[in-house]
């Protein structure tokens, strides 16, 4: 009887820990790496043109190659786009406007629903057609699928966001569209409170909120604290917002000795998140923080509700949607200030690449098509995105308030840094932009219950990231 | 001669049958739960991620279990879930015992009790998180029996409060299945004993004290015991509830956020190792605390009765530590 209860307690206690051995037994075998392909990092520019000398920007749309006949097979992830009762402009409207350009280029578009993982097994497969969104693969590797498409000075002059889908100096993809980090609020809570000009700073900001807290019901700021990953949401404006760098994320923050110190200036991570701490110091939240409601707080700020909630941009079109008053919300760059002009931190969507291997042909008309997607299509207008082309200053509204704001693309990581991220990341346990709500979530718990100065968070900030810094053998040259 | 050698084909065959059939479940077992379980044993000595390079670092993830503050935390928040699992036992015992008698409705009461715990985890958590939201269900029941908004305290947003909000979760749901294993073992009391004692002039609380209880003795044993250790292990309430923030973080919500957020893998194995230690010396505490004090049963005879409720029992108990998980 004794072995037999011995035996139970073994087994459940087993189990209990064999569902863990279990997560970490099945991904250890995953050690392996793609090796990078070992290309030289600057090729000319004959190199980068091809064989054919085609390039972006040697094509002229209306001109090159209207007589041309071509049919190109384009892998795509907007599969709603596909469906005939899409609500905006759908691939069929795009492809008939084409057509009446170039009469002669059918474009066959193939849309995959679990675009991320399915593209990387297409592009390893090779037969994926003539255009493709560039999946999650290292820059190092765009030169083994794709066709280069100029280099980076040549192509950035006429097309924004180039940073992320160029290997050396050499473009290999046109973003389709690209987005921009900032604040939702309410406009007309922040009439009711008699707030006519947006705020540049953060002392502005907690301004404002306390006149919305005087003026009006509305809950000044939503945190948004019992979801979680809402509060992740924060750490997206601590590169290209409050520095203005296009290199402090990725390449200079991991080399940068107590990046969360008070810089003094107005900047920098630590004043992003002490707007958070200020806010529900000074009971500018809402009263429960542990009970917010993620489905709940869409509607509350349509009606008026809430004045303010910080999220990146796609969640706009989701408040519009969630009420009657779609035209009182609105978007506004975060409230920080560097040296006298305002930043936000944005970034491209997919970029569209074109197979290396495709026939001339195609090659051709795959520009082609390209290009006029990012010129004439309107298509990132048409999905609230920022102007691709920089000769195309047509804003939609949700940016409309952003006017005079410089957008920062954050660069990519330096050659042989790029899992150093994520190393200071997992070791100082921060976990910045990938999970790392409980440290958000722990600012508001402490300004709550005031048992931490926000000075204090801070510094215990600086001493994981400088161990995690040390443990790793990182440099600190900033 | 003929016959002993019948036998020793019969046996041969047997043993063919026996290993035929065990060894593919134990097969099986080894492979994904033995090796898993060795496996995790050697990455609690490594400085690793799920991909990329190990390091050896000795006792280091040991070292670091016993020195981080939040880790040290979660071992004292287990104690808010052993003392709500002695409620939820002696809740469990006090209704079982109460049903043992003849009740009105008794069917409909105890489906009511257990109810909760054919509820899915995840889905008991949402029903919670509404419940305790300021100005919902369980602040306007207390309205409405009288109390003042203003007086009523922040059931999730205090922190002297919300981890007994959350055990109180977790008993709410448990209590049921541990009532029914009662019920079970004491429907195979003898009702001739139950006669007897009323005929000899026995209360309700003489009964339950002399008769009741030293039948089920093993049973209460067996769920105090899973209890205890399920306490250690409390996760889906602080997970769904309040994702393990403002101070709720149990053991396993802090094992779930090193091994999945920061992929520190090889500390979050030695988590998961000295868990199972822990869990060992708890039972035999407690294997050594019951020995004393049933100490004069033990020396009893052991009645086929008894010994059948305890086979049952042993059963049940597996299915509560499948579903407890």
């Amino acid at each position: 009887m004794k072995r037999r209860k011995l035996l139970t307690l073994g087994l459940t206690s087993i189990m209990l820990i064999g569902a863990l051995a279990g997560c970490g037994g099945g991904n250890a075998s995953g050690g392996t790496e793609a090796a990078p392909s070992g290309e030289p990092a600057a090729e000319s520019t004959e190199a980068a043109a091809g064989s054919t000398g085609l390039t972006y920007a040697s094509v002229v749309l209306g001109e090159t190659g209207t007589d041309l006949k071509a049919t190109i097979k384009v892998l795509n992830h907007r599969t709603d786009m596909l469906q005939d009762n899409y609500p905006g402009t759908s691939w069929k409207d795009y492809l008939d406007t084409f057509h009446e350009m170039y009469p002669g280029i059918e474009v066959d578009i193939e849309g995959i629903t679990d675009y991320a993982s399915d593209s990387l097994l297409r592009l390893q497969g090779g037969d994926w057609g003539d255009i493709m969104m560039i999946p999650a693969i290292d820059s190092s590797q765009y030169a083994d699928y794709f066709l280069p498409m100029g280099t980076l000075e040549e192509v950035s002059s006429l097309v924004r966001f180039t940073a992320n889908s160029q290997y050396g100096g050499i473009v290999y993809g046109i973003p389709s569209t690209a987005n921009a980090q900032g604040v939702l609020y309410n406009k007309k809570v922040f009439e009711t409170a008699g707030i006519t000009e947006l705020p540049k700073t953060g002392e502005e900001f907690i301004k404002d909120l306390k006149l919305i807290k005087e003026k009006t019901d509305a809950i000044p700021l939503y945190t948004n604290y019992a979801a979680g990953w809402t509060m992740g949401a924060w750490d997206a404006y601590i590169g290209g917002s409050a520095t203005g760098d296009t290199a402090y994320m990725n390449q200079k923050l991991a080399h940068t000795a107590n990046p969360f110190a008070d810089p003094g200036n107005g900047t920098g991570a630590y004043n992003i998140y002490k707007v958070l701490y200020d806010s529900v110091a000074e009971g500018l939240t809402e009263d429960d923080y542990t009970t917010t409601d993620w489905e709940g707080c869409k509607g509350m700020i349509n009606r008026g509700e809430i004045g303010t909630m910080v999220l990146g941009s796609w969640a706009y079109s989701q408040m519009q949607a969630a009420g009657d008053h779609p035209e009182d919300i609105g978007y506004m760059s975060f409230p920080i200030t560097v040296n006298g002009k305002q930043y936000a931190s944005a970034g491209p969507d997919y970029a569209f690449a074109i197979n290396k291997d495709s026939s001339d042909d195609n090659k051709l008309a795959s520009m082609i098509f390209i290009k006029w997607m990012t010129e004439k299509s309107g298509f990132s207008y048409n999905e609230a995105g920022i102007p691709i082309a920089t000769d195309d200053n047509k804003y939609p509204d949700l940016y409309a308030a952003f006017e005079g704001i410089d957008y920062v693309a954050d660069d990519v990581a330096l050659e042989g840094e790029e899992d150093l991220m994520s190393l200071l990341n997992a070791d100082s346990e921060l976990n910045f932009n990938s999970g790392g709500d409980k440290k958000v979530q722990a600012i508001v718990e402490h300004a709550a219950n005031k048992d931490m100065s926000f000075d204090d968070i801070m510094n215990d900030w600086n001493a994981k990231w400088t161990d995690a810094q040390e443990l790793n053998g990182v440099k600190i040259l900033y | 001669m003929e016959i002993s050698k019948g036998w020793n084909v019969r046996k041969k065959r047997q043993l063919q049958v026996i290993v035929a059939f065990t060894i593919v479940p134990l097969f099986l077992l080894i492979l994904f739960t033995y090796y898993p379980f060795l496996e995790m044993i050697r990455y609690s000595f490594y400085n690793m991620k799920y991909i990329g390079p190990r390091k050896f670092v000795g006792f280091r993830n040991y070292v670091q279990v016993f020195t981080r503050p939040d880790i040290i935390r979660t071992l004292l928040l287990s104690l808010y879930y052993m003392v709500g699992s002695v409620v939820q036992v002696a809740l469990a015992l006090y209704f079982a015992t109460i049903f043992c008698f003849k009740v009105k409705g008794e069917n409909l009461w105890k489906g009511f009790i257990f109810f909760p715990y054919l509820i899915n985890g995840i889905a008991i958590g949402f029903i919670f998180k509404f419940f305790y939201t300021r100005g919902f269900v369980l602040d306007t029941v207390l309205q409405a029996i009288g109390f003042d908004l203003e007086n009523l305290p922040y059931w999730l947003k205090d922190q002297n409060i919300n981890n007994w909000s959350l055990v109180f979760t977790s008993v709410w749901r448990y209590m049921g299945s541990n009532m029914v294993l009662f019920l079970g073992a004491m429907m195979s009391v003898d009702n001739t004993l139950y006669e007897a004692a009323s005929l000899d002039g026995a209360n309700k609380w003489q009964t339950f004290r002399y008769i009741i209880l030293p039948s089920i003795k093993t049973i209460v044993t067996l769920n105090i015991i899973l209890s205890i250790t399920g306490s250690l292990s409390a996760f889906e309430p602080p997970y769904v509830i309040t994702s393990g923030a403002n101070g709720t973080a149990t053991f396993f919500v802090v094992m779930n956020d090193i091994a999945h957020t920061s992929q520190k893998v090889g500390l979050a194995s030695a988590m998961a190792v000295f868990l199972l230690i822990v869990i060992f010396i708890a039972k035999f505490i407690q294997d050594a605390l019951f020995k004393y004090i049933f100490r004069n049963a033990e020396a009893g005879d052991e009645s086929a009765d008894v010994a059948r409720q305890k086979k049952k029992a042993l059963k049940a108990a597996k299915r509560a530590a499948k579903g407890g998980k």
